[in-house]
């Protein structure tokens, strides 16, 4: 069977926290540097906040990557809810050592153990989607943090009940905030053309011009994860035109045929 | 994969829709636009008709009355008008009489044209009784005053009047002066008298008038006219206009 090209390119855009998948622009280069020189502060928690889709998990997981061996630092990629892994998986993640199934930790335990190592080690956590653990948990990690020796990066959906959170849990402790903002059109285009040209697909980014990008920054808000559905859903459409119906696609540009059916198939517009 | 048949429906749905939605709002618009000028349209047809039917509600008041007469004496003018392209004979014998009394009734208004002129003839004579009595060498109370010939530029009207004239400066004695020279047929004397009596007094018609006369007499046309233009241009003086026609015509 005959394979279209579409088929990589929409690949490109399936969402992923990848650390190669992350693309350099002006915004989110200046957050990371914010975060990595707040790491080398005498800090207790970093907070990482936006909206859904703004790039937190991808920045978390970039520096992870970057950091992973240089500097003791542990990513907790989905949320742990239950507070015996919890504590389970932050025992492990200092002591580098398994506690059987049928063990729990302690956390009164666990805070001596951590102030015994104080001035001595300093350990990072990165905390994914933490509007997700309890106000209990929270506060655990609250006391944790204000042992000095472990240190949270944590990051929040910018939403009404999250920012209270991060006001009445972390206001003392936080040392710093860095909030991530959708993409404007000009970033959308870079962020676009950026991931096709690290494929090799020079022609595909050539197809894309300033009204599509519009287009799309209108239909997406310039939010990363959806961008990435919208341009997943119109290379779909594209693969299956290049397979079955090819001379419906031909063409120097984009066909405004295809981004509106995308548009219309995610909901973006209705029919 | 991906059901593009089914999206497709819904693309060409999308599309009508956005079309009819297009559409929709130009016939809108189009309808705003049309609505506005016909409503500014209207209301300037009120506007105006309201003022007229005011002004016109006063003037019908007032020519209501009037109307009534005017309506019965129109129909009159108008059934003339009407019928007098519809007579193709005409009846020379009542024709004939009509015409001799025209020209009957046009001898008339000549005739009484011509004893008005006479009479105003006489009513600009200047000289006093007295100025008389002095001329003729009579007293004032004569009744052989009367027939003495006026016309007569004799020597010793000549020196009363300019001896007049060297008392009080009055144009008007300079300007009869000039006149009394000009029937003489001393046409330099009369455009030397006429000027004396223009430096005097620039709106004196009949200085101007004997002035150029003088000139153009003394063969000096193209001189006269200038002077004669250039004072019409000024006053709109008839009599200026028709010297100037006249002299215009004699050099022609």
């Amino acid at each position: 069977m005959k394979r279209s090209k579409y088929s990589d390119i929409k690949n490109i855009f399936i969402d992923s926290v990848d650390q190669e998948n992350f693309v350099e622009l002006d915004s989110t280069t200046y957050n990371y540097q914010v975060l990595e020189e707040s790491l080398d502060k005498p800090l207790k928690m970093i907070l990482l906040f936006g909206r859904p889709g703004t790039g937190k998990s991808m920045i978390l997981n970039k520096l992870y990557h970057d950091l992973k061996n240089s500097r003791e630092i542990h990513y907790f990629d989905a949320p742990i809810l239950s507070e015996k892994e919890f504590l389970k998986r932050i025992y492990e993640g200092i002591s580098s050592r398994k506690i059987p199934q049928n063990m729990r930790v302690n956390f009164d335990g666990l805070l001596k153990f951590c102030q015994s190592l104080r001035g001595k080690r300093e350990i990072m956590f990165l905390l994914d989607e933490c509007q997700l653990y309890s106000e209990a948990l929270m506060e655990k990690i609250r006391l944790l943090s204000d042992t000095r020796v472990v240190k949270f990066v944590i990051t929040l959906h910018k939403t009404e009940n999250e920012e209270l959170i991060a006001k009445e849990h972390f206001k003392t402790r936080i040392w710093e905030v860095i909030e991530l903002k959708n993409a404007t059109p000009e970033e959308l285009n870079i962020y676009i053309k950026k991931k096709l040209l690290q494929k090799s697909f020079v022609e595909v980014s050539n197809m894309i011009t300033k009204k599509d990008i519009k287009f799309i920054h209108t239909c997406t808000k310039g939010n990363f994860r959806e961008t990435n559905k919208f341009l997943y859903t119109i290379f779909n459409i594209y693969e299956y035109y290049d397979m079955y119906k090819p001379e419906k696609i031909g063409g120097v540009k984009l066909s405004k045929k295809i981004l509106e059916m995308a548009a219309i198939k995610i909901g973006y517009i209705d029919d | 994969m991906i059901n593009t048949k089914e999206l497709e429906k819904r693309w060409y749905r999308y599309k009508a829709k956005s079309l009819i939605l297009v559409f929709s709002i130009l016939v809108v618009l189009l309808i705003l636009i049309y609505g506005g000028y016909y409503i500014l349209y209207k209301l300037d047809l009120n506007i105006s008709f309201g003022e007229q039917s005011k002004q016109t509600a006063v003037m019908d008041a007032k020519v209501d009355k009037e109307s009534n007469e005017t309506v019965t004496e129109e129909k009159r003018e108008s059934d003339e008008v009407m019928l007098a392209p519809t007579i193709p004979i005409v009846d020379l014998e009542s024709e004939k009489i009509n015409d001799k009394k025209e020209r009957r009734r046009v001898a008339e208004k000549k005739r009484v044209k011509s004893k008005e002129k006479l009479v105003k003839v006489k009513a600009s004579t200047y000289l006093t009784a007295q100025e008389l009595a002095v001329v003729n060498g009579s007293s004032l109370n004569s009744r052989e005053t009367k027939k003495i010939n006026l016309h007569g530029t004799s020597n010793n009207y000549m020196n009363i009047m300019k001896k007049k004239f060297e008392q009080n400066k009055n144009p008007r004695e300079a300007l009869l002066i000039a006149k009394a020279y000009y029937k003489a047929g001393n046409y330099e004397n009369s455009e030397k008298w006429a000027l004396k009596a223009n430096n005097l007094d620039k709106k004196l018609d009949e200085s101007w008038l004997i002035f150029a006369s003088s000139q153009e007499k003394l063969g000096k046309q193209q001189e006269a006219l200038k002077i004669l233009i250039a004072y019409y241009r000024t006053s709109k003086s008839p009599k200026a206009k028709a010297l100037i026609d006249k002299i215009k015509a004699k050099s022609i």
